[in-house]
C-alpha cells in the first residue's frame, strides 16, 4: 500500500467546553478519493479546518506527507488545497485577479496563463473581468474550486462543493475531480448527497458527533451489506449511533 | 519566509485601497485640508504666533500627523476586519504565510497610504504657507514609526473586534479626541494644571510634537522624549500583534 498522504493521530478539537472531535485517527492514501460523510454538525468541516490551517486541533497531531501541520505549516499548506463550505469572495477583485492573487499567496509565481487555463476549465472565462459579486452562486463556487487548485495541491479537500450547484455542473465538477485523481491528486470530500459518494469514493468514512463510526472501502462496505444502497447503510449506522447516544 | 507571498499580500493591500482612492486618499486629503483652511488660514490670520512660529504653520505638522494616524489605522483595521467578516481571510489562512509576512504586508501597505495622504496634505499646506523643513531625519523617523505603530494597532483592533461597532470605537472615540487633546491645534503650555500634566499621559501628544519638532523645530516636549514614547508604543504593538497572529487569536478557531 502507498504511504499515507494524510495521517491524523488522536485528534481532539474542543470549542470551549464543547467537544467537536473526539480522539480521531485517520489515514488517507495517495491517489484515492475519500468521502467523509456525516450529519450536520458531525465535525466534518472542523476536521478539514484543522488539517488546512483554518483551525488548530486541541490535542493530537496531523501530518501531510509526513510533515506536521503545526510545525511544518509552510510545507503542508503548499501541499494542501481547500474548497471551503462557505462561499467567500473578495468584492475588490475579478475572478482573474483573484486567481493570480491566490497563486502569489500560495507562494507560486503568479502566471496569467495558468489563471486563464483554470478559468476555462471551470467555464468562467466569460466572467474573468466581472465583479466577483455579480457571479451566480454556482459560479462563485466554481471560482472557489479554481482557487483551490492554483498551486497544484497533492491533497485536495472539497467541503460540500456541490451544494447549490446545478445537476449539469455537478456532473462536470465530479468529472473534474476524477481527472484530478487520475493526475495523482488525493481527494477528500464531504457531501450530503450520499449517492455522489457511492459513485465516486474509493473509501468512505462516517463521522457522527465527532467520532468516526466507520472507515471502509466502498466495495467492501457495499458487499458486506449485500446489495443495499450506501444511503440505506449510512442511515442505519447513524440511527444506531443516535440510539446509542440517547441511551 | 515566502517573498512571493509577502509581495502578493502587500500589493493586494495596496490595490485594495487604490481601487477606492476617493474614500481612502481623496477624502482624508479634503477633510484635513479643510481643517487647515479653517484653523490655519482663516483663524491663523487673527492669531498671534504660538511657540514662536506663525499659527498657520504651527498647525501643519499636527494635521499631517492626525491624518497619518487615522489613515494607517483605518487601512489595516478595515481591510483585516472585512476579510474576517466576509470570509476571504480563508485565502490567507490556508496559505503558507506566517505572522511576519502578514505584519509586513499589512503594515507596509497602510504606511504607504498614510505617507501618500500625509505628503499631499503637507504639499497643500506648503502651497499656502511655505516653510523650510527643520529636520528631515526626525520628521521621517516620526512619520515612519507612528504610522507603523497605528497600523499595528489597527491589526490588533481588527483581530479583537467582533462587529463593526467595535472597530468604530478607535478612530472616533480614541484617536480623534486624543489627537485633538494632544495639541494638534494648541501648545499644552497654554493649559492650566491639572490639564497640562494630564496631557503628558497622552501618547498622541508625543506623536504630534515629534513631527512638529521635525517640521518646525519647536515642540512641547523634547524630540528624544517623543521618540522614546513612540518607539516604546511601537515595540509593545509589534509584540502584541505578532503574539496574536501567531496564536491565531480570533482567526483560526
Ligand atoms: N468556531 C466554532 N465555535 C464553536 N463551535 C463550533 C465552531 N465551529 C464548529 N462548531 C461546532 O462544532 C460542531 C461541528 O461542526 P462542523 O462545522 O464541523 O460540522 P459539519 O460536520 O461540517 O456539519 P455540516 O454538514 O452542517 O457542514 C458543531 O456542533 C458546531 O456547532
Ligand atoms: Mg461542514
Amino acid at each position: 500500500m502507498k504511504p499515507p498522504v494524510l495521517r491524523c493521530r488522536h485528534v481532539k478539537k474542543r470549542y470551549g467546553t464543547f467537544t467537536a472531535l473526539e480522539d480521531l485517527s485517520l489515514e488517507v492514501y495517495e491517489g484515492e478519493i475519500f468521502a467523509l460523510l456525516g450529519p450536520n454538525g458531525a465535525g466534518k468541516s472542523t476536521l478539514i479546518h484543522c488539517i488546512t490551517g483554518l483551525a488548530k486541533q486541541s490535542e493530537g497531531s496531523i501530518e501531510v506527507l509526513g510533515f506536521d501541520t503545526v510545525h511544518d505549516f509552510r510545507t503542508t499548506r503548499r501541499l494542501v488545497g481547500l474548497v471551503p463550505q462557505e462561499i467567500n469572495y473578495d468584492p475588490f477583485f475579478t475572478p482573474l485577479e483573484s486567481l493570480m492573487i491566490q497563486m502569489g499567496l500560495m507562494g507560486v509565481e503568479p502566471s496569467r496563463e495558468r489563471a486563464e487555463t483554470l478559468l476555462k476549465t471551470f467555464a468562467l472565462d466569460e466572467k474573468r473581468d466581472a465583479y466577483t459579486r455579480t457571479l451566480s452562486g454556482g459560479m462563485k463556487r466554481r471560482l472557489l474550486v479554481a482557487k483551490s487548485l492554483v498551486h497544484e495541491p497533492r491533497l485536495l479537500f472539497l467541503d460540500e462543493p456541490t451544494a447549490g450547484v446545478d445537476v449539469e455542473l455537478r456532473r462536470e465538477l465530479w468529472q473534474e475531480v476524477e481527472e484530478l485523481r487520475a493526475a495523482g491528486t488525493t481527494i477528500v470530500l464531504t457531501t450530503h448527497y450520499i449517492e455522489e459518494a457511492e459513485q465516486l469514493a474509493d473509501r468512505i468514512g462516517i463521522l457522527h458527533k465527532g467520532e468516526l463510526l466507520l472507515v471502509e472501502s466502498r466495495e467492501s462496505l457495499l458487499e458486506r451489506h449485500g446489495g443495499r444502497s450506501l444511503e440505506d447503510i449510512y442511515l442505519e449506522l447513524i440511527r444506531k449511533a443516535d440510539g446509542r447516544h440517547a441511551a | 519566509m515566502s517573498t512571493i507571498a509577502l509581495k502578493t499580500l502587500f500589493l493586494k493591500e495596496v490595490r485594495r485601497f487604490s481601487k477606492v482612492w476617493l474614500q481612502t486618499v481623496l477624502s482624508p486629503l479634503v477633510t484635513t485640508s479643510l481643517y487647515f483652511l479653517v484653523f490655519g488660514v482663516a483663524l491663523g490670520s487673527r492669531l498671534r504666533e504660538i511657540s514662536g512660529v506663525p499659527y498657520i504653520q504651527f498647525v501643519v505638522p499636527g494635521l499631517v500627523m492626525m491624518t497619518m494616524v487615522r489613515d494607517s489605522f483605518l487601512n489595516t483595521s478595515s481591510s483585516l476586519f472585512q476579510s474576517k467578516i466576509n470570509g476571504t481571510i480563508t485565502d490567507i489562512l490556508v496559505a503558507p504565510i506566517g505572522a511576519l509576512e502578514m505584519l509586513l504586508a499589512y503594515v507596509g501597505a497602510a504606511m504607504l497610504r498614510a505617507f501618500l495622504v500625509g505628503t499631499l496634505v503637507y504639499l497643500v499646506a506648503l502651497w499656502f504657507t511655505w516653510f523650510p523643513l527643520h529636520h528631515a531625519g526626525w520628521s521621517l523617523f516620526f512619520a515612519v514609526f507612528v504610522t507603523a505603530t497605528l497600523a499595528l494597532l489597527g491589526m490588533v483592533a481588527a483581530l479583537w473586534a467582533e462587529k463593526f461597532d467595535h472597530l468604530a470605537i478607535f478612530p472616533n472615540f480614541v484617536l480623534l479626541p486624543l489627537a485633538f487633546l494632544g495639541g494638534v491645534f494648541y501648545s499644552i503650555d497654554l493649559l492650566p494644571e491639572p490639564w497640562y500634566t494630564v496631557s503628558l499621559f497622552n501618547p498622541l501628544l508625543y506623536m504630534v510634537n515629534g513631527l512638529r519638532y521635525g517640521f518646525l523645530g519647536v515642540a512641547d516636549v523634547s524630540p528624544v522624549a517623543s521618540a522614546g514614547v513612540v518607539l516604546a508604543s511601537f515595540l509593545v504593538l509589534v509584540g502584541v500583534a505578532s503574539a496574536l497572529l501567531r496564536s491565531g487569536y480570533n482567526l483560526r478557531s
